[in-house]
Formats: C-alpha cells, structure tokens, sequence
C-alpha cells in the first residue's frame, strides 16, 4: 500500500523537481529568465495548454480520449472573433464569453451522446467532431482576420505583480478536483468508472452519467483553453494547432495518468503542463531553435513513462520471487 | 407460510432466435433458501439478471415484495432491496477492498470518506473475514474474492439475496463459511435464491428446488424430498449414469514423464513429485496452499526455482514458451482472461497453436481448418450454433471444453496442468470434460488435475496429493481413493480447522 501510494505522487515529485531543476538552471545561466516580464509570459503562456490538459484528465480518467478539443479550442478562438469584437469592451464582453462556454458545453454533450448512447470509442468520436469543429472554423473565418477586444485580453492576463489572477484560480481549481478526486465518493466512483466499467454498474453507479460527466467537463476546460488561446493570437484565426490534442494527452499522461483510465492527478497535469511551458520558454532564452524543445519533450514524455512504472515493475518482480507477496488470510504463519 | 419477498411472474426472455426463458415463474419466500438448478444455458443467469434489473423480460412481472413492475433498473433493484453477489464479481480489481465496500454501501449506511478503512475493517469482521482493507482487491485470492462478493451483495441489508453460483472458487473450509452466513440471513427473513451447480450442496442447503430446463420450469419441488439422481433427471431430461470415465489398466512400468524436485517458489515449495505417463495425479487441498502457484511454475507462468525434467529434459519455465514448446500445457482457472480470446470464434480459438499445420505458403486452407475443428467440436460434445460462434457468447462449460481442443489438436503434448477443469461447468459437461482427459490419458499424456472438488478428484484421478501451505502432506494411493479420504486429508492437514458441517451422503458415484 505505501509502495502504491508512492507510485501516486511520483509524477508529482518528478514534475516538481525537473521544473525546480529547468528553472534554476536558466536562473544561473540567463539573466534574462528570472525577471517578472518573462514570468508573467511564462505563466500566461501555460494557461491555454493547462486548461486543455486539466479537461483531457477528466477525459483520460474514465478510460476515455478527447481528440477534438484541439478544434473546439481553435473554433472558440474564430468565435470570440466575433463575440468578442475589438469594438466591445466591459461587461459586454460577459455574454461573448459565455457564449464561448455554451459552445464548449454543446460540444460536451455531442461528444457524450456519440460515446454513451451510440456506443462509438472515444478516439474515433471525438475525431470526428474535430473534423466537423476545423471545418466549422474555416466556414468562419478563411483566414485570420477581426482582432479580438483588447479589453478583454487585458482582462484576462491581469497580474497581481508577476503572477496572472487566473493561474492562481487554475491552481486552486486543480488542487480542489484533487482533493475531490481522492477524498471523496464522487472522486472514489469516477476512478472506478475509469478502472472497471461493468463492475462499476454492477455496483449500482449511474456509469452512464458519470462518463457524460467527464467529457463534458473536458469539452468546457478545453473552450475555456480557446478563451486564453484567444487572448494569445488576439485573431480570429481558422488555423487549427493540432498539437494540443496530442499534447494535452502527453501533459496528462506525464502528470499521472493512466491511457487505460482510473488514475490520474489534476494538480500533476497542470505541474507538467508548466514544465512542457517551460522549456518552450528557456529553449529561445538560449537561443536553441524549438526543433529542440520538441524533441526534449518527446525524450521527456518517454523517460517519465517508464520510470512511472518502474514501481510496478519492482513489486511484481519483488512477489514473484516470493516471501514479499501477501500470504492469504489464514496463513500467516511461514511455511514449515 | 412466509410472504414471498421477490417473485417472477412467468417471465419470457428472447435473445435473438434464442429463447432463455420461457414463461417462468419462481418466488421466494422470506427466511427461505430457494434454489435454482439446471444446466449451463438453461436460464439460471438470465433469470437472476432480470431479477437484479440488468435484463428487461420480453414478458412478465417482476414482483418485489409489494412492488409489481414490468421492468426495474439495476439501481432501483438495489433500492427495493435486492442484492446480487455475481458469478464473476463486481470488485474494481485496482481500488482497495476498503474502497470496493464503500462503493458498494447504500448513501445512508455509508460513514464519511475519512472513516472508510475502519468501517471496512468493522464490516469485514462482521462477516467474520479476515482480509485486510487497505489491500488492493487484487491480491486477494479467489476464494477471498468470493467471499468479499457476497459480502458487498449484503451490504445494503437487502431482502432477497440473488447467489450466483457462489462456491465455485471455495474449499470445503470456504463452503461452510458461506452457508453459515446464508443460514443466519434466512433466519433473519432475508429470501435468498441461490444458484448452484453442486448438487450435494444444493440438497444441502436448501427449502426448496426450482429445476431449469431449456429455458422452462421443471418445477419447484421440496428440497428434502429429492434425490441427487432426482434432479439431474430433471435438469436433463433423462436419467443420467453419473459415471468417470473407466480408468485404464496402465501398462506396468510406464515411464515417469514428468519429475519435479525442489521446486520452489511464491507460496509453495519445496515440492518432489513424479508423474508417469498416462496418470492423472491430482492436488487436493484447501483453497490458496500453494496448489495454484505450483502449477503456474511449472507451466512458466510464475517464478519458481528447482527443477522439472519432463520426458528427459529440463523444462525451462522462465516463461511460458519453454514449457509450451516441451509439450506442457496448462488449461487455466482463468479461462477468459488466460486460456481464451472471448471475441475469437470457437474455430479460432481452437487452431490458434497449430496454425502453421493447417497451411501452406504462408495462407490458412480454410477448409481443411474447419474439417478438423468440426470433428473436434463433435468429439468434445461442444454445443454452438456454429463453429464461427464468438466463444464468450458460449457457455461456461463449453467454453471450457474449447479450451480443451488445443491439447486435441497439437499431437506432441506431453504433459496437461488442469486447473479447476470443471469450475461453473454444468453435469453433462462435466462428464464429457472428464472423458476427454481420460482419453488424453490413455494416450500417453502425463496429467495433474489440481481440484477444490474431492468428488471429482476420487472419481477422475490415479493418485491425489494434499497440498498444505506450499508442500505435499499426504499421497493418497489410487486403491483409497474416495471422497471421505480426501476432505479428511485436507482437513487433518488443517491444524485447528473445523470439521466440516456437510458431509456429502455418498463415498463416491
């Protein structure tokens, strides 16, 4: 049990350390990486892809993928386009965001519904309504035009001193879902959905709702994602960035997740989703071309991987050569 | 007479062309212990299914206590007090035993997060199980999977309790737990319906019978004034010479095929043990001795140290291709997870080791496949509606009978570690199963049939050893065989254990 535990919180305490590590590093060699300017871009850089990959968790949790929140995040950048016109400014700008929300939201459902009621595998539902979502934005906006409310994107990467408002709020929302994750029955039958369906519904639990649940979840992280991608761009541009999709997944896998559902940490995604921002960030400060960081990510995501199941991998081997596995009950006196 | 707590009004079930149940009807009573017989196929779990909610009869009502409904759903079953312990469990193998409980409590009888380990803990002393709640439910044996099974089904206090075949993976010791938990709930008024394919036990322990046949009530008879022989010629339709097969005159000097010494490893060992070719040795034993683990190390699937010659040589079980490569083959307790590939057809399933003799050039003669596999599949008595048929959708016992085509097919197996063969196996089955090991036998495979059964295990077998945490304590001889000898053996091995309650009235069939 301690050894399980521990293989919990290893992502944790990996992200953590590799973040400390990149940061000092940088620190010590650039004098450039530690001033509040490039702390501010740094965090505000990181909101979109720590949203998309908060909402990929709860998708990856109950054993399911959501590929198409790379589209929706796109599709609510060309909405806000228009919702969010460079003209609006103030509270009239609430209901151009909430319309992003409500289209997350529908996303959500449609999702749900090919998922739950139609019985299509995530992967493959979810692709198509990317498909639909990428062309959906092209219909809009053929290339990128209409500037985005400059009210609105100063709302948005507001900062108290270095720190944006609204990264705070993503800490704070990532280690409430932990704790909600963990210490809690709602938390206990979403892993339980995500681990072992059909015994979860004989157990009673409303499977159904709960999946509906989780990629609706995902779907309106992921618009709330194309919110700040909007303040980032500030265009209404069609061009679909593919890669959050696949990057959200790696986030959240190197946070902890599991791809075959019911494990997984949201205060771990958001750390590696930080530490994915940060070596996007030092890589120029060094003046290495990003080929680079992508190719450090994909090295990364693989050495975490396997060292996240090193735990595993030594307790099998540990009960297989005996004396160290639990003897059943009954039998606690040793063999003689 | 007691009211009746659950009753279905006859109940008609279709799937597909197939009909599961044809106008049923069945009640039970409160305090009463009712149970459900017949063979696999015959409606027992389609019954139960639509009595827990996860299947809507096609016609019919289903009657809970005052309750009359054309149809419940799985939670509102729960929530007018059915509880249903299944087959093959409902436990998220990755979540502590602790949190399965706590899943399965009722909102009201649940504490709060925090105090979920010592809840569980106080639950499972309740039930008098002494498992710790913190493990992970897969570390569990099965036994302990069983019991913690029924244990979730009566969590939420429910007034009928659904067992579905609930002893399979218990030992005699495991048996009389579950019964004396059965008897304190009946006597409390719970209804219990209990499924069952053991038919001592069944007489054992219930009021009353209710026979399946092909989907049709046999009728509900009761249980005292029935025989053993009684009800098989119900459940079949004609009476059934409970026979093993003859065991065969082996030559004198038949050489020994297989010889273990020191074999060692999780759970078991040292173990010395020699068997000749054409000998079906069996391990007897309480359940989670070692037995299990023994021969998962000689099939290579677990890690084990010693040795093992087999027909002269070494067998090298660092991982199953070794032993698979010498001849041994290891037919699974586990047989959907480990032995088969449940959406494969029964052809596939069955050619899947002896492919490349059914070929040429590198393509399959599809025809020559299927020949073979027909022929198989009427020598084994497999009942599909075609060879094509995906194997989960067959029952248990022919499930079992295809994973038995592959030592058919492959000519060159030497040696066969039967774990549980007839594990949720009906009676007919259950003899064509033995048959067709006993004619693998005469063919010169050396066999250990490692068994919870000792009716099976006296019928089937040359020889038994006992096992007890690990080791051999006793070798029975195959003159002394018999059921009473074997349940002593595991229980005089047993330093403290109980005597069994229910001794089975006939020495041997």
């Amino acid at each position: 049990m301690r050894l399980g535990r521990f293989s919990g919180a290893l992502p944790l305490v990996l992200m953590t350390v590799l973040i400390i590590a990149v940061g000092v590093f940088a620190t010590v060699r650039q004098d450039a990486f530690l001033t509040s300017y490039n702390l501010n871009n740094l965090l505000l850089l990181a909101m979109p892809l720590a949203l998309v990959s908060l909402g990929q968790t709860c998708a990856l949790l109950i054993g399911g993928f959501d590929v198409s929140v790379a589209a929706l995040m796109t599709f609510c950048v060309v909405v806000a386009s228009y919702t969010m016109t460079f003209e609006t400014s103030g509270w009239a700008l609430l209901p151009g965001a909430l319309v992003l929300i409500a289209v997350g939201l529908a996303t959500g459902i449609f999702n749900a519904v090919l998922i739950c009621v139609l019985k299509l595998p995530s992967i493959i539902a979810t692709l198509g309504t990317f498909g639909i979502l990428a062309g959906a934005s092209l219909l809009l906006r053929s290339h990128p035009e209409g500037p985005i409310s400059s009210d609105a994107i100063s709302g948005l990467t507001k900062s108290v001193s270095f720190v944006p408002i609204a990264f705070v709020s993503v800490v704070v929302l990532a280690v409430l879902a932990d704790l909600w994750l963990y210490r809690s029955r709602p938390g206990l039958a979403l892993r339980a959905v995500g681990l072992d369906e059909t015994s979860s519904r004989r157990l009673g639990m409303a499977t159904g709702r709960i999946v509906i649940l989780a990629f609706v979840a995902c779907s309106v992280m992921a618009s709330l994602a194309g919110l700040y991608l909007a303040a980032q761009v500030q265009i209404g541009s069609p061009i679909v960035d593919v890669n959050f999709a696949l990057k959200s997944i790696a986030v959240a896998v190197l946070g902890g997740a599991a791809l075959s559902g019911g494990r997984g940490s949201f205060v771990g995604t958001l750390l590696a989703a930080l530490f994915l921002s940060l070596i996007d960030n030092v890589l120029p400060l060094f003046h290495q071309p990003t080929e680079y960081s992508q190719m450090t990510i994909g090295v990364l995501i693989l050495l975490a991987l396997i060292l996240y199941q090193a735990p595993d991998l030594v307790s099998r081997l540990r009960t297989s050569w005996g004396g160290v596995g639990r003897l059943p009950a009954g039998h606690d006196e040793a063999p003689g | 007479m007691s009211p009746a707590v659950l009753t279905l009004r006859s109940v008609s079930k279709a799937f597909g062309a197939v009909q599961a149940l044809r106008e049923v009807s069945v009640d039970c009573r409160a305090g009463e212990i009712h149970a459900l017989v017949g063979e696999n196929g015959s409606g027992k779990s389609t019954l139960l299914g639509i009595a827990s909610g996860f299947l809507e009869p096609d016609e019919g009502t289903i009657v809970v206590g005052e309750t009359e409904r054309r149809r419940v759903s799985p939670a509102e079953s729960r929530r007018l007090g059915i509880g249903i312990a299944y087959q093959t469990y409902s436990h998220v193998l990755h979540l502590s035993v602790a949190e399965n409980l706590y899943l399965a409590a009722p909102s009201d009888l649940r504490p709060t997060y925090r105090r979920m380990d010592e809840w569980a803990a106080d639950r499972l002393a309740e039930f008098d199980l002494d498992i710790p709640p913190t493990a992970p439910t897969g570390t569990l044996s099965l036994a302990e999977r069983q019991l913690l099974e029924v244990v979730k089904a009566l969590l939420p206090q429910p007034t009928v309790l659904l067992l579905d075949e609930p002893t399979t993976a218990l030992g005699p010791e495991g048996v009389d737990h579950l019964h004396a938990l059965v008897h304190e709930r009946s006597r409390a008024g719970v209804g219990i319906v209990y499924v069952s394919h053991r038919l001592p036990e069944v007489l054992g322990i219930a009021d009353r019978v209710t026979v399946l046949r092909d989907g049709v009530s046999q009728g509900t008879f009761e249980a005292a004034s029935m025989s053993e022989e009684g009800l098989v010629a119900l459940m079949i339709g004609r009476p059934l010479q409970l026979a093993f097969p003859k065991r065969h005159e082996r030559e004198a000097g038949r050489e020994v095929l297989l010889a273990v010494s020191g074999l060692r490893g999780d759970r078991f060992g040292p173990i010395d043990l020699e068997v000749a070719s054409g000998e079906i040795l069996g391990i007897a034993g309480a359940e989670g001795n070692g037995q299990v683990q023994f021969l998962r190390a000689l099939a290579g699937a677990e890690r084990a140290t010693g040795t093992a010659i087999c027909d002269g040589k070494e067998l090298d079980s660092r991982s199953p291709l070794g032993p698979l490569r010498a001849g041994v083959v290891l037919l699974s307790g586990d047989r959907a997870s480990e032995s088969l590939f449940p959406v494969l057809s029964v052809r596939a399933n069955a050619t899947i080791q002896v492919l490349r003799r059914l070929g040429g050039l590198g393509f399959l003669n599809r025809r020559r496949e299927r020949r073979t596999v027909d022929d198989l599949v009427q020598r084994l008595g497999i009942r599909a509606a075609s060879i094509e048929q995906p194997v989960q959708t067959l029952s248990g016992g022919n499930q079992q009978k295809v994973s038995l085509t592959r030592p058919f097919l492959r000519g060159d197996v030497k040696v066969i570690l039967a774990e549980e063969p007839t594990q949720g196996v009906d009676i007919a089955s259950r003899f064509d199963i033995y048959d067709a090991l006993r004619e693998k036998a005469k063919d010169g495979v050396a066999m250990i049939l490692k068994s919870s059964d000792p009716l099976e295990l006296a019928g089937l077998c040359d020889r038994v050893v006992v096992m007890s945490r690990g080791q051999i304590v006793d070798e029975i001889p195959g003159d002394e065989l018999g059921e009473r000898r074997i349940v002593e053996a595991i229980v005089g091995s047993r330093a403290g254990a109980r005597k069994p309650a229910a001794e089975s009235p006939e020495e041997s069939a």
